[in-house]
């Protein structure tokens, strides 16, 4: 890793970002979402399932979203090519392209929570949760992206993956019952299980969240690597 | 003189077309070695694999001695410029911010930018937003890009394409005055004039081989007849054969003050190519 070239990527992008309306308007939806949400219960402690649709949503519609079409964008005009035939290394591009995204996001899911209630995320096995998360998305945004290779297919990928994975939480809306095999599957999606951790003591879930993780930088380096040649 | 690039048997195949065969060729350090060929011809294949953005399928190669599986690290990247098809800029973002991102990246310092965008004849662009640019402005920039760093070797890939011939021919001198200096470039082209101008060597490419290679001036004389092309004071163009015979009625012709315009027969580098290939180099 090298400080100075993963700064200067992350200023680069910041330049970038502050210049694309499309990306600046993207943090608002989750904000003016927490601020409904309020509306319907004043006063009320908020469901923890309701904080984590807000977390779904911040995730899914600015960290995933966000990276998506920052990458796919550095894909389709070829600018990717610049900066991994320069000397920076995967992991300067991939942190020096996060932190855009990351300040967003937690700037986002602050003022979200703030406005929702943010008392049942105050702990730490809930802190740890939501990084892991946004690890997930983070790095399933960035494979996508790469994999996208264009702004405008970009959203063709990004639906699936609000729906699958952002907005998981409201299939306990549908009145699915338990032996229900979608919903067997589903409850093992992130979102899923870090919910199930607030109803228990127990690490598992966390694993569980871990394991995504994995899986997901697993995607990501492997469209990295595509990404570095042409063949 | 020591070799910057080695290319032993090059061979590239992509799925069943043989894009490369059989390719051998060295670049020596100091020198300007041109690749030319028309499109298709397995330019473009060739500086990607030589700057490590194609693997190739078998054959030996070595840049800046270093071996091919060595092409993605840092230490080989810091040492080369890439202007490329696959070069690009951030359009929202400024010339200077553009140049800035890599300064840093390739811990250049930032005073390199004025430098660089000298050599490009930019120097009054640095504050335009990149999208405003024409495409010879933009194709400039690529080029400051390539050479921000000070590379020890530069891989143009039809480096005056989308210029004017002012432009280009500014972009030449700047070329031979980084050359001069000590970089070794590698460019290729189908553009004679601008070969035949900067080349020490040049190397036809047609159908994934090398079909002939030397300096510009000896392919010349080599592939020349040699006749004496003559057009008197009276309007007549005369084609006489280099031998004894020839000499004394030349002679005799200049003697008596016939002899309006004499040279000797040296085709251009395209012609030499479309006898080669039967090709037009375009």
């Amino acid at each position: 890793m090298h400080l100075q070239r993963i700064h200067a990527i992350f200023e680069k992008d910041m330049k970038d970002f502050m210049k694309n309306t499309m990306m600046l308007l993207m943090p608002i939806v989750p904000i003016i979402l927490a601020f409904f949400y309020r509306q319907m219960g004043p006063g009320e402690e908020m469901p923890v399932m309701m904080g984590y649709i807000i977390v779904g949503v911040t995730y899914s519609a600015v960290t995933a979203n966000c990276i998506m079409a920052m990458m796919a964008e550095e894909n389709e005009k070829k600018t990717l090519r610049g900066l991994i035939m320069s000397p920076a290394s995967f992991l300067d591009v991939i942190i020096g392209k996060s932190l855009v995204t990351g300040f967003m996001t937690l700037i986002t899911l602050v003022l979200s929570l703030l406005i929702l209630g943010i008392d049942s995320f105050l702990n730490t096995r809930a802190i740890l949760g939501l990084v892991l998360l946004f690890l997930f998305f983070l790095f399933l945004g960035i494979g996508v992206g790469l994999f996208a290779k264009s702004i405008s297919t970009v959203s063709v990928y990004v639906m699936p993956i609000m729906f699958l994975f952002g907005f998981t939480p409201m299939i306990e809306l549908m009145g699915l019952s338990e032996d229900n095999l979608v919903k067997k599957i589903l409850d093992l999606f992130p979102i899923s299980q870090l919910i199930e951790m607030h109803d228990s003591a127990s690490w598992l879930p966390l694993g569980m969240v871990g394991i995504w993780v994995v899986a997901a930088a697993l995607f990501m380096y492997v469209c990295f690597i595509k990404t570095r040649q042409d063949d | 003189m020591e070799n910057v690039v080695q290319v032993n048997g090059l061979r590239k195949v992509f799925h069943e077309n043989i894009a490369m065969d059989d390719v051998h060729f060295n670049v020596k350090k100091g020198e300007i070695f041109g690749l030319l060929g028309p499109s298709g011809s397995g330019k473009t294949t060739t500086i990607k694999i030589l700057t490590g953005e194609l693997k190739p399928s078998s054959g030996d190669i070595e840049v800046l001695g270093m071996k091919s599986d060595m092409f993605q690290t840092a230490s080989f990247q810091s040492q080369i410029g890439i202007l490329s098809d696959n070069s690009a800029l951030y359009e929202r973002l400024t010339v200077y911010d553009n140049l800035k991102l890599f300064c840093k990246l390739y811990s250049a310092p930032l005073q390199q930018i004025a430098v660089t965008l000298r050599e490009v004849n930019m120097e009054k662009e640095g504050g335009k937003v990149v999208s405003k640019l024409s495409k010879g402005m933009k194709q400039r920039v690529l080029l400051a890009k390539a050479l921000i760093h000070q590379p020890k070797l530069v891989f143009l890939d039809e480096p005056t394409s989308a210029l004017d011939p002012g432009n280009a021919a500014y972009i030449h001198r700047g070329l031979q005055k980084l050359n001069e200096a000590g970089t070794t470039i590698l460019l290729t082209t189908h553009n004679m004039e601008e070969a035949t101008e900067l080349c020490d060597r040049v190397a036809f490419l047609d159908q994934g081989k090398i079909q002939e290679m030397d300096n510009p001036d000896a392919l010349r004389y080599k592939y020349s007849t040699h006749n004496f092309h003559i057009e008197t004071f009276e309007g007549k163009k005369l084609v006489m054969i280099n031998d004894v015979k020839s000499a004394d009625k030349i002679g005799q012709m200049i003697a008596d003050g016939q002899v309006k315009t004499m040279h000797t027969d040296h085709p251009t580098l395209g012609q030499i190519f479309l006898k080669l290939t039967g090709k037009e180099l375009v």
